[in-house]
């Protein structure tokens, strides 16, 4: 079977379509539609990127599939809670943080590894080292439930006795990792945490906007922001077809395509025990008296 | 003193620049004055535009303090407006901190407004263009539910409508210089074109002295309009005329000369003849009786006291009328002769000469002109005085001015008369009756002197004729030559 390979002019018109969608607000999904959720792990700005996506896993699974943006990754994880999605692209710390009603479905392999960074970013003039050359900042997080865009900045200052709110000066959520960089890159911010997979792939997408900008620190490697399902519905067939779906996708033509443009090697199943630094982190930052 | 006036090929074109510079300005001031309140509707549009545009899309940021969503909304409202765009968008909270702005770094997160933002801003519809060079500064309320939640405010560059104002005033400026330029010399052009047969005419009119009007030439003619060739002509005409008139006074003057001339000849030969018969008388007596020495010494006595008589006249004439190129100095005696030279005119007419000369040595005017002058004014005066009357000639220096006057004892000059001598009138008919020869002479010859001749009517009857001629500087020593 020849695969169906969409041209640019037929892209965009879905593109706009697709755009259009959470603005009408369904009520109700079709009962054949699968639903999948995605956050800023990766670049939603990109709807050629969405489009491709959309298209691909609609020839694999054999039926209609919507993709669902939201402002949060707590929107997302709500929906995915409770069943409005049948799975989503989310980050690990709400993975690991609502572990009894979420299950993992596949990890994205990013230069061979199933791991990504965080990075402390500033201006590309200002001299730091490290975090605590940061002090009294102005910084940007992304999210408050993304791992790289807070999670592991707040665990770094617990380590030190600090928390966010006292050792910077002010902070902001920018709702996005791309975001954080612009924050940054326009002064809006003296520094910000970000997703160093997303300020990777942006050197190569949008390298005027990472210019403007520094890396100061890159964390350990944690693992990648992984694919969800809700736990009730992890052994559904659905389930196993989209894990299937994703992580087929590099033996695919169309999927290769989509994975050129995500810049992943690939998805595959891993263990949830890779989360575990994460979950340490939570833990610790949890841990802190108020 | 009096301002020279203009010339009138000035006077139009400065007429023009100063019409042209009073439309100029009025133009000029009402196209930036339309300039000003379209660039103030404009600066006032997208103003409102810019911040209406923006107060929708963050009312609900600004009312969570969200910095993310405000500065988000700020970034994406970025957008030229034909040139006219706000440089910085500041967004505050209702506490006056700043929440986010268009240029962060600027205009920092969570700062303090500056005050300038709380003391200039106006809203959009009250904006105004300002001429200084600074920036316009606009702002709008944001609201919700009615309660105000926080302010917007927008800067925008006026710098690209001043180098509008000026590229206008600067055409404007160009284009009226030259259009008042161009039509300026236009009208000097016009109307040196208009006025060239008069200048041609003024300066044929303004000859040098002595030369007379001179007439255009018919070169000159063909150089101008019909009308000026009509002008051209009637000038030529009155030239011609003038020149004619001169001729004829000249040969007028000549004629006077003439028979004052033949008048003397005619006194003289009757001078000359009167001593003859008593010439005669004796020689026949001493022809009948010259053997007696009583007789042939009385004959001989009276024959000398003829021939003196009749050598001084012969003398006196000689003097008169001697052709002497040579400029000579008035002696005394020159006035002296002149008496002996009236004396038979005078004697003829029954009339009394009286004369004061008070010269006592040659004084530095021309012997010759003068003489003619005193001998004229004599022979008039004879002429004009009844029989017993008495004629009266005074000479005196004063103050370096020689002064001759006669007197008469006639009916006076007649008003014509003294014009001539005054200059008034020429002497074409100056033979007129009462009026003697020459007078149109005395006058030319006095002027050439350097001095002036003057009639006036005494109360006791008669006319004083007054001579005054101006000694010159230098006094040649030389004697009169009167052998």
């Amino acid at each position: 079977m020849t695969p169906w390979r969409p041209s640019r002019r037929e892209i965009l018109p879905a593109a706009m379509a697709l755009c259009a969608m959470p603005s009408i607000g369904r009520g109700a999904a079709r009962t054949d539609e699968i639903r999948f959720g995605l956050t800023p792990v990766c670049l939603t700005s990109d709807l050629e990127l969405l489009a491709r996506l959309k298209s691909y896993l609609e020839r694999v699974l054999g039926q209609p599939v919507r993709l669902v943006t939201r402002r949060t990754y707590q929107e997302i994880t709500s929906l995915l809670i409770s069943g409005e999605l049948e799975a989503a692209w989310i980050c690990g710390f709400p993975l690991v943080a609502a572990r009894s009603r979420l299950a993992l479905g596949a990890v994205p392999v990013w230069r061979g590894r199933p791991l990504y960074q965080s990075y402390l970013i500033t201006s590309r003039d200002r001299q730091a080292d490290g975090l605590t050359d940061l002090g009294g900042d102005i910084h940007a997080f992304s999210d408050p439930d993304s791992n790289s865009g807070w999670l592991v900045t707040a665990a770094e200052l617990t380590a030190v006795g600090q928390s966010p709110d006292r050792f910077f000066s002010r902070t902001f959520f920018a709702w996005g990792h791309r975001n954080v960089v612009r924050a940054v890159g326009s002064g809006l911010a003296d520094s910000g945490s970000v997703d160093g997979y997303v300020y990777e792939v942006m050197r190569e997408t949008e390298p005027s906007l990472i210019e403007r900008t520094r890396i100061v620190r890159a964390s350990e490697w944690l693992a990648f922001p992984p694919v969800a399902f809700a736990s009730s519905a992890a052994q559904s067939e659905m389930a196993v077809r989209f894990r299937s779906a994703l992580t087929r996708m590099a033996d695919d033509a169309d999927g290769r395509v989509v994975l050129g443009m995500l810049r992943l090697d690939g998805f595959r199943q891993e263990d949830i025990a890779i989360y575990g630094p994460i979950a340490a982190k939570i833990a610790a930052v949890r841990g802190l008296p108020e | 003193m009096r301002a020279r006036p203009l010339p009138v090929a000035a006077k139009l074109p400065v007429v023009v620049v100063v019409f042209m510079a009073s439309v100029a300005t009025i133009v000029s001031w009402q196209v930036l004055d339309r300039l000003d309140e379209a660039q103030t509707r404009r600066l006032r549009d997208v103003a409102a535009a810019h911040l209406d545009g923006l107060a929708a899309a963050l009312t609900d940021p600004v009312i969570r303090e969200d910095v993310w969503e405000v500065y988000d909304a700020l970034d994406r409202s970025r957008q030229d407006h034909a040139g006219l765009r706000p440089t910085d968008t500041v967004v505050a909270s209702r506490d006056d901190r700043i929440i986010a702005a268009s240029d962060p770094k600027t205009f920092r997160s969570w700062a303090a407004l500056p005050s300038q933002f709380l003391t200039e801003a106006a809203p959009a519809q009250a904006l105004g263009i300002r001429t200084d060079g600074g920036k316009a500064l606009a702002k709008r309320n944001l609201s919700s539910g009615g309660q105000p939640v926080g302010t917007v405010y927008a800067t925008f560059d006026l710098a690209p409508l001043a180098a509008e104002r000026r590229a206008v005033q600067w055409t404007l400026l160009a284009t009226n210089l030259g259009i008042t330029v161009g039509l300026a010399i236009l009208a000097w052009l016009t109307v040196r074109h208009m006025t060239r047969s008069l200048r041609t005419l003024s300066r044929h009119l303004q000859a040098e002295p002595g030369d007379g009007i001179v007439p255009i030439p018919t070169e000159e003619a063909r150089r101008v309009g019909a009308e000026g060739r009509h002008l051209y002509a009637a000038f030529n005409a009155m030239a011609e005329a003038v020149r004619e008139r001169q001729v004829l006074a000249r040969r007028l003057a000549e004629e006077e000369r003439h028979a004052s001339l033949g008048r003397l000849a005619s006194g003289m030969a009757h001078e000359i003849n009167n001593p003859l018969g008593g010439l005669f008388t004796a020689i026949d007596t001493l022809k009948a009786h010259g053997d007696r020495p009583d007789v042939r010494r009385r004959s001989l006595d009276l024959v000398e006291r003829g021939l003196k008589g009749i050598r001084d006249v012969v003398r006196a004439t000689l003097v008169t009328h001697r052709i002497d190129r040579e400029e000579r100095d008035l002696a005394p005696a020159d006035l002296d002769d002149l008496r002996l030279l009236v004396g038979p005119e005078i004697g003829r007419r029954g009339l009394v000469l009286t004369w004061d000369n008070a010269l006592d040595r040659p004084v530095a005017v021309p012997a010759m002109p003068l003489r003619q002058v005193v001998l004229n004014l004599l022979l008039n005066a004879a002429q004009a005085t009844p029989p017993d009357g008495e004629v009266s000639l005074a000479a005196i220096v004063d103050d370096d001015v020689l002064i001759i006057t006669v007197w008469d004892a006639g009916p006076g000059l007649d008003g014509h008369g003294q014009a001539v001598l005054a200059g008034r009138e020429d002497g074409g008919t100056a033979g007129g009756p009462g009026n003697g020869l020459g007078l149109p002479l005395v006058r030319r010859l006095v002027i050439e002197m350097g001095g002036t001749v003057a009639s006036t009517i005494r109360d006791a009857g008669g006319t004083a004729v007054r001579v005054a001629v101006p000694v010159r500087r230098t006094v040649p020593d030389r004697l009169a030559d009167v052998a």
